[in-house]
């Protein structure tokens, strides 16, 4: 409807430009084929976008961008973005709701991962839903195997990921545990 | 395109005036009753399937429908892991339930002809359909008098092409799995433009990867390439050395690989120079514009859809949109602008946004189009070619900064193996969201 509205509106003269919805709308709607309706992504190794922080996801956009971290994809994409329009973006992905997609796993998978996740609790909260800053993805029903391969990037000190902490802390988990801290938080509602 | 009243609502501080667009004044096209304007799609792959959605997340009053021959669609992506037996056909496959929920009139039927004056379809079934504005995604449909003694019959019976993902995607896979080792599987790559640039050497993978993970290492796959080059190639050549040596055998076009002939008595497929004979032989035929683009008068002399790129308008027909396999970009290189599935998709979301603009009497919008296509070579071996378009000066161009290959060599062992297995992961995802984003 909205975009039914700012027709009428720029069909009246009300509105400054003649686009649908705006373009940032439109730019983000490229983002579906990947990430989902809405950045709610339905394939596992896809992240939900939608409703993660304004500044964690400009920052991550940016620093792909500008080669400062690693990206096996994404980087090659931003490269035909403006810094303005990536921050367009990173406003309009986090306005939308955040919508977990609970995952079921072995209940001694979880609890292996829940005891394992101590480290990460102080900066993404207690079941990954409530980060401590705005620069800290929520976490709580994200992708298991996309927080995996994740992790499998930060373990890995031949490319560039410039999160010190994340780094280390990824880093001091058992390899047994990676697996199962990720199940622990795709499992988790809210 | 996913909109949001409230959002609106908090940024334009506008809230009760509701107007359908369907109401507005319509500078061209005649409308359906009640003023409403018919939105008809034709051909229900990702272009069409996802040009039909966007319409309803724009705005589900609108009209649409949608007209496609099969009740279920089976996705060419990820159809050369069916081969190997790395994927199965399942997973690959939607019915149109998802569209029927978000309104969209789904007919099972084949448009015969279309009358661009009338602006009406015929169908096969009987029915005409009237439209204002059309979204024609055909995909496409092979010359096989382009291979002198292949047919439509062989590649239904013994020498399925497969360029289709279906029953040829199975019967091509039982034909692999009745190979012993040290036999040959010859593939035969068509001129471009064709379908899935990448697609013929990701299948010469996967059928090595079927030979190796069955400890058939005396057999060969031989690529008879009718072009000098091809998409993702120091890729793939690196694939193939890591994990084929030996295996797989490109033979250019310059160097005789163009194939001009088959005989399927002796399993041969001939250029001028070379005569190529598999105990399997995949011949991919060369194709065109899909047959109802061709028989409306839209497609240029190499039979292929010229389109205006900023609105995906036909350059032949008004009011008629064209996406998909069956265009062709303008001036843009043919490996700059692939026929991938992702282009499809982002092709429809253009032409939605150009067609409720003109409905409404709006310029076009700005286009984005990206295009994101994976190659899986083996386990945990994959890789991307992206490519971002930009509106500049008017024009539509592809964004050299950005977009390219994955990189082909990279500092040292473990960023190749790390980059190589995330993109296979990747594909995964991807495939899942893309199919999603056109038929849920």
């Amino acid at each position: 409807m909205k975009s039914t509205l700012m027709m009428v509106l720029a069909a009246a003269g009300l509105a400054a430009t003649p686009a649908l919805a705006g373009p940032t709308e439109d730019l983000a709607s490229t983002c579906n084929a990947c990430h989902g309706l809405n950045g709610v992504s339905v394939g596992p190794t896809m992240p939900s976008i939608g409703g993660l922080p304004e500044i964690y996801l400009k920052n991550v956009m940016l620093q792909w961008k500008n080669g400062e971290r690693y990206s096996a994809t994404m980087g090659r994409h931003f490269k035909g973005y403006s810094d303005e329009e990536i921050s367009s973006l990173a406003t309009y992905f986090s306005k939308l709701p955040w919508v977990p997609v609970v995952q079921k796993a072995d209940a001694k998978v979880i609890a292996q991962g829940k005891e394992a996740s101590e480290r990460c609790e102080t900066c993404h909260g207690a079941t990954g839903s409530e980060p401590d800053d705005d620069e800290t993805p929520k976490i709580n029903g994200q992708w298991a195997e996309y927080m995996h391969l994740e992790m499998l990037k930060y373990r890995t000190d031949a490319v560039k990921m410039p999160h010190r902490k994340m780094r280390g802390n990824t880093k001091k988990l058992d390899e047994a545990d990676v697996e199962a801290v990720a199940k622990f938080y795709a499992a988790q509602p809210k | 395109m996913s909109f949001n009243r409230r959002d609106f609502i908090k940024t334009v501080g506008a809230s009760s005036v509701i107007v359908p667009i369907t109401a507005c004044a319509a500078p061209s096209g005649g409308r359906g009753a009640g003023g409403k304007a018919r939105i008809v799609v034709i051909g229900g792959g990702f272009g069409g399937a996802t040009a039909a959605k966007y319409f309803k997340i724009v705005d589900p009053g609108l009209d649409v429908t949608l007209v496609e021959r099969q009740q279920t669609y089976t996705s060419c992506p990820l159809s050369n892991e069916v081969l190997s037996g790395h994927g199965k056909i399942e997973d690959l496959q939607s019915g149109y339930d998802g569209l029927k929920k978000r309104g969209v009139n789904v007919i099972f039927d084949d448009a015969v002809s279309i009358d661009p004056a009338k602006k009406t379809v015929k169908l096969k079934g009987g029915k005409t359909l009237n439209y204002d504005y059309m979204v024609l995604s055909p995909g496409i449909d092979f010359n096989f008098s382009g291979v002198e003694g292949y047919s439509e019959a062989l590649a239904n019976s013994t020498h399925p092409h497969a360029w289709k993902a279906g029953p040829q995607t199975l019967a091509l896979k039982k034909q692999l799995e009745g190979m012993k080792d040290g036999q040959t599987f010859v593939i035969a790559v068509p001129p471009g433009p064709f379908r899935c640039p990448p697609g013929p050497y990701e299948r010469a993978s996967q059928v090595a990867s079927y030979f190796k993970s069955h400890g058939m290492m005396k057999s060969k796959v031989l690529i008879a390439d009718a072009n000098d080059s091809f998409s993702k190639k120091g890729l793939f050549e690196q694939a193939w050395k890591r994990h084929y040596p030996g295996m797989i055998e490109w033979v250019a076009g310059a160097a005789g690989g163009k194939v001009v002939k088959f005989d399927a008595k002796s399993n041969t497929a001939s250029s001028d120079f070379n005569d190529f004979k598999g105990d399997v032989v995949n011949i991919i035929p060369p194709h065109h514009a899909g047959n109802i683009a061709k028989s409306t008068g839209l497609t240029n002399d190499k039979g292929w859809c010229t389109v205006d790129m900023l609105t995906m308008e036909s350059t032949v027909h008004k009011d008629i949109y064209v996406v998909g396999d069956s265009t062709v970009h303008g001036e843009l290189p043919v490996y700059g602008a692939p026929k991938s599935a992702h282009m499809a998709a982002t092709q429809a979301k253009v032409a939605v946004g150009a067609i409720i603009a003109k409905m409404s009497g709006l310029a076009a919008p700005e286009p984005f189009f990206v295009n994101t296509c994976y190659s899986v070579a083996e386990k945990d071996w994959g890789f991307s070619v992206a490519h971002v378009y930009r509106k500049r000066d008017g024009k539509l161009v592809y964004i050299t900064d950005a977009g390219g290959i994955s990189p082909v060599n990279m500092d040292d062992e473990v960023q190749l193996v790390l980059q190589r297995k995330l993109e296979s992961e990747y594909v995964h995802g991807w495939f899942k969201n893309i199919m999603a984003d056109a038929f849920a």
